[in-house]
Order: C-alpha cells, then sequence, then structure tokens
C-alpha cells in the first residue's frame, strides 16, 4: 500500500496543544503546516466536481470537532438494522474506492480533517458506557473514514484502544481497507476490539478500490492483528457482480480462511454494490470507464440502487454456502438488507435490530 | 446534425442543461444516433435520461459504441414499423433498450410471466409481481361481484396454489436455478 503523502497540513488554531498535532508533525516531517485561525471550507462556495472531491483528499485539515463524536448508525430506511454505534474521528478518507458513498455524503464538505479534541471523544464514550452498564454497545470508528488508513500519521488507535480495552460493555470495531496496524500491535485490547477489514477479491481491488492495500497485504495485516490478541472482522461489502464473480469470491475466502484461525473471527458481513441515483452520477464523473454501475441494479424501496433481489439473493446464498464450508457457526450477518431478503437467504430475519444487535455479541 | 441542432432542439424541449450537457459529451455519431431517435419519437426528457443511461451502460459493458446498438436490427425494425404508432414504437423500443441492459431480469420476468400465463387463471384473478422483482413477493389480485363468484376464485386460486408453477414461481423470485422457460408448455402438477 502506498503512503499517505499529503501536500498540505491546515492546523486550525487550537489544535496545536492535541496527541494528534505532535504525531502528525513526527510522522510527516517533509510536508509543510499551516497554521490557521479558522478553516474556510472551500468547498462552502462550490460544490463537488470531478476534481474538487479527489483534491480535497490531498490536504489534511486538523481541527476541533464542535458536534458529538458518538452517533447511532443511520442504516437505511425500512431496512434491518444491526443497532450500532459510530465515532467520527475523522471525515473523508485518503483512499479513493469508486463506489464510496462518501463522494455524494461529503460533496459539499469534502476536506479530510481530523478532528483533534480526542478527549472529548473520550469523555463522550466514558459518559455513555459508564451510564449504560447494563447494555453492551458495538461502536465503530469507519463509517465516514478508513479507521486505520491514517493511523501512522495521527496515532489515532493509541489514543482510543487502551480506554475502550478497558470498558467492560463495549467493542470497538476499527474497520478498513488498509494495513495500517503497527500502532496496534503493542497494545493490550483485552478482548475488547476487532479490527476489520472490508474485503473484495483483487480484481475488484484493482479496478475500483484505489489506492488501498491489496488482498493479500490486508491478510497479512489481520494475521498480524489475530496474533497480537485482537478479535477480527470481514465485511464482504460491497460484493460485486461481474463475470465469474463467484471464482474470485471462493478464491478470496479459501485464501481468508486459511490465514486466520475462523474462531477468532468475531462477525462477517454481507453487502451488494448500493448506490443512489445521485452517487451514481457522481460515480459516473469521477470515474467514467468503470464497470460498476453495468451490473443489473434496480431501484429498492429505499431509494438505493442494487442487483435485482434473486440476483443478489443467490449471490449471497453462495458466498454463505462458502463461508459455512470452512466456518461452520461464525456469525454471519446482512448490511443493509430487508426482512425479505434476509429470509431468503438465512431462513429467518431477526425480530428487531436488538435481537440482531445482541447476536453479535460474542461469548468472552 | 451539428451541436447547435441538439441545443436548440433541447432547449425547445425544456430540457435540463444537465441532460442536455450529458448528451453534448458523446461522441458524434452516438449524440446522432440518439438524436435522430429523439426527434422521430419525440422522447420526454425522462425517457431521454432512462436510454442515456441504458445505452451509455451497454456500450461500456459491452465495449461496443452507442450508435451500433441503435442501429441493431431490433430497433431499426421497430423504428420502421408502419404498423406501430409514435407511442408504441418508443414504448417498443425502449423496452427492447431496457431488455439489452438487464438481460437476466427480464429473463426473469418473463419466466414468471410464462408460469403465470399456464396456469389459466380466469381474468378477475390477477398475479404480478412487482417491479424489478424487488420484494419477492407475489401481488394476487381477486375481483368478484357476487359471494358465489368469489368462492368459485378462492376454489380456482387454491388448486393453483398447489400446482408446481407456482412453486417455481417463487423459486425463481427467491433467486433459486430453476429451467427458464421462454414459451408457455404443458402444465405440470405437483
Amino acid at each position: 500500500m502506498q503512503l499517505f503523502q499529503p501536500q498540505e497540513v491546515i492546523v486550525e488554531r487550537g489544535s496545536e496543544a492535541s496527541p494528534i498535532y505532535r504525531n502528525l508533525r513526527t510522522a510527516l516531517p517533509g510536508v509543510p503546516f499551516r497554521i490557521v485561525d479558522a478553516f474556510a471550507a472551500e468547498s462552502d462556495r462550490t460544490s463537488v466536481s470531478a476534481g474538487t472531491f479527489g483534491a480535497a483528499k490531498r490536504r489534511l485539515v486538523l481541527t476541533r470537532h464542535k458536534g458529538e463524536f458518538l452517533k447511532k448508525c443511520p442504516g437505511s430506511e425500512g431496512q434491518v438494522c444491526c443497532n450500532y454505534f459510530v465515532i467520527n474521528f475523522a471525515s473523508n478518507c485518503p483512499m479513493d474506492c469508486s463506489y464510496c458513498y462518501l463522494q455524494e455524503y461529503l460533496a459539499d464538505n469534502p476536506e479530510l480533517k481530523v478532528f483533534s479534541n480526542v478527549g472529548d471523544l473520550l469523555n463522550e464514550g466514558d459518559e455513555l458506557l459508564s451510564k449504560h452498564r447494563r447494555f453492551f454497545f458495538r461502536i465503530g470508528t469507519g463509517e465516514i473514514t478508513d479507521s486505520l488508513a491514517l493511523d501512522p500519521y495521527i496515532g489515532f488507535a493509541r489514543e482510543v484502544v487502551p480506554f475502550f480495552a478497558d470498558q467492560p460493555n463495549v467493542l470497538l470495531e476499527l474497520k478498513t481497507k488498509s494495513d495500517c496496524v503497527d500502532g496496534l500491535l503493542g497494545l493490550d485490547p483485552k478482548d475488547r476490539v476487532v479490527v476489520s477489514w472490508s474485503m473484495n477479491p483483487q480484481r475488484v481491488i484493482d479496478l475500483d478500490e484505489h489506492e488501498t492495500a491489496s488482498l493479500s497485504e490486508r491478510l497479512v495485516a489481520a494475521r498480524r492483528c489475530q496474533n497480537a490478541g485482537y478479535r477480527l472482522g470481514f465485511h464482504f461489502d460491497p460484493i460485486v457482480e461481474y463475470p465469474n464473480w463467484e471464482v474470485d469470491y471462493e478464491e478470496m475466502l479459501n485464501q481468508i480462511f486459511s490465514s486466520v484461525d475462523w474462531r477468532k473471527i468475531a462477525w462477517l458481513s454481507m453487502g451488494v454494490l448500493r448506490a443512489t441515483p445521485s452517487l451514481k452520477r457522481i460515480i459516473r464523473d469521477r470515474f467514467p470507464r468503470t464497470q460498476l454501475l453495468t451490473g443489473e441494479q434496480v431501484r429498492c424501496p429505499d431509494g438505493k440502487l442494487r442487483y435485482f433481489q434473486p440476483l443478489r439473493v443467490e449471490m449471497y446464498r453462495r458466498m454463505l454456502g462458502w463461508i459455512r464450508r470452512a466456518a461452520p457457526t461464525v456469525k454471519v450477518y446482512l448490511c443493509m438488507e430487508s426482512k425479505e431478503v434476509w429470509e431468503q437467504v438465512f431462513g429467518f430475519a431477526p425480530s428487531c435490530e436488538k435481537e440482531l444487535g445482541n447476536q453479535m455479541v460474542p461469548s468472552f | 446534425m451539428s451541436q447547435t441542432e441538439i441545443r436548440q432542439y433541447a432547449q425547445s424541449k425544456g430540457f435540463h442543461p444537465q441532460t442536455l450537457e450529458r448528451w453534448l459529451g458523446w461522441d458524434s455519431a452516438a449524440r446522432q444516433a440518439l438524436f435522430r431517435l429523439v426527434v422521430d419519437l419525440k422522447v420526454g426528457e425522462n425517457h431521454l435520461r432512462d436510454l442515456m443511461d441504458w445505452l451509455e451502460e451497454i456500450a461500456l459493458r459491452e465495449q461496443s459504441m452507442i450508435e451500433e446498438i441503435l442501429a441493431g436490427k431490433p430497433i431499426v425494425d421497430l423504428a420502421s414499423d408502419p404498423r406501430l404508432g409514435r407511442a408504441d414504437k418508443l414504448k417498443r423500443i425502449k423496452e427492447e433498450i431496457r431488455r439489452r441492459r438487464f438481460p437476466r431480469l427480464a429473463q426473469t420476468e418473463d419466466a414468471i410471466r410464462v408460469r403465470i400465463h399456464e396456469l389459466k387463471l380466469r381474468p378477475e384473478i390477477r398475479l404480478t409481481v412487482p417491479f424489478g422483482l424487488e420484494g419477492g413477493r407475489l401481488q394476487v389480485e381477486l375481483s368478484a361481484s357476487s359471494q358465489d363468484e368469489f368462492k368459485r376464485l378462492i376454489v380456482k386460486l387454491a388448486e393453483a396454489a398447489t400446482d408446481n408453477r407456482v412453486r417455481e414461481i417463487f423459486a425463481l423470485l427467491a433467486g433459486h436455478a430453476v429451467e427458464i422457460r421462454s414459451k408457455a408448455s404443458h402444465p405440470v402438477k405437483s
């Protein structure tokens, strides 16, 4: 995986005292730093274009987060939800997947931002977890950024993993397409941290997951994390359909299960490629040659385009068959799918998000 | 046809500037082939956008040219069929392009339609599937004008429910491999 080298780091005044700033200074000695009183986003004045979004990824902004860090995962309207919480410690991502929904979600605010007030984040986490000790929480940091791609530069993991590792009622999930796990290896996760990878065959990575780690790099990183005591997760999301997709996906699953011990896997998820019509237009502008949009996708009740239901159900069923062959009891769930699809794939659908959330809690 | 002609036509029809710019961004031959179709069939903007989406995606997937797709025999035959009015031509041509854009969806829809047809239900019993097969449900609609008729329809529907073809319809909706028949065949009871 290529090293991330921003053209510039812009630091909003007041952030210089944070550990993130110190880490950035140490990790990026050749990159110019500019201190500003207030970061005025250029994108406040211009909506995203093919160039703006890509350009925004090459400049890193360090600023304070003014709102709440912890939020309930929004899921997708009418779909089965897994009762997940998210922490947004950064916004946007240095990698550049063709299908990434952030192209639409952050269209008006595409700057690659890292939030300096990690102490506030930990205070929020402490307040939630200590106030509700009877409940078990699954919290992830990979909703609007990659959890680990920036870690070699900002050192976020070593600021937060020790805190979450000490909590009795949480699993922290760090979700990534990178192999940036060095910062995790010296920490003790105490069984409270899941490091998970979004996985696709190398063909999909080559064509549509730009600037990410290769499949084999992700697997090496996963094995290193497993050896260091972390639980693992794998997200087959988005699954992309193309001629002979089955061969590539079955081979990828074989590689995963021969690289790691499936009994240490906390969960696997599956979700097919999906896009809103507006994201589709953005993808068409930014990646005109991608084949992603040429699949047989139709509009679903939540407004997103997915492969038509019989096709994607068949895809899920085949994936599940290959998974079950190697890992008979590993937890598998669907991301952003309807109850009908759950029933057609698994033969049942969770009655509510609480039920699915509870199923995802591993035994300790 | 020059870009100016397309621009003038699109403006006269009130097409959104984004639609126009996208169209003008096509290669000259593709641009002109679509222009001929749009003018001949008086294609509205929503239909035009669907056609542009599908044509671009077919061309990308099949590594073909848009003008070649539009010059294909099925499209040319429909466009020149004197028995069809303008609206029917547009409907049929659009369906032809949709089927090429979504071949397996169209095949599955056809296979379901064939099985529904083979059930030989009375017109008062309507079986349909949702657009794009999303939801995986067979929709059943009955219309009766008396209790007796209602009873007869229920009996007929109950008979159909045990038919092998109904099992196959649900199998198709659930993505199970079922032999796809494109023409009606003999009825088979389970």
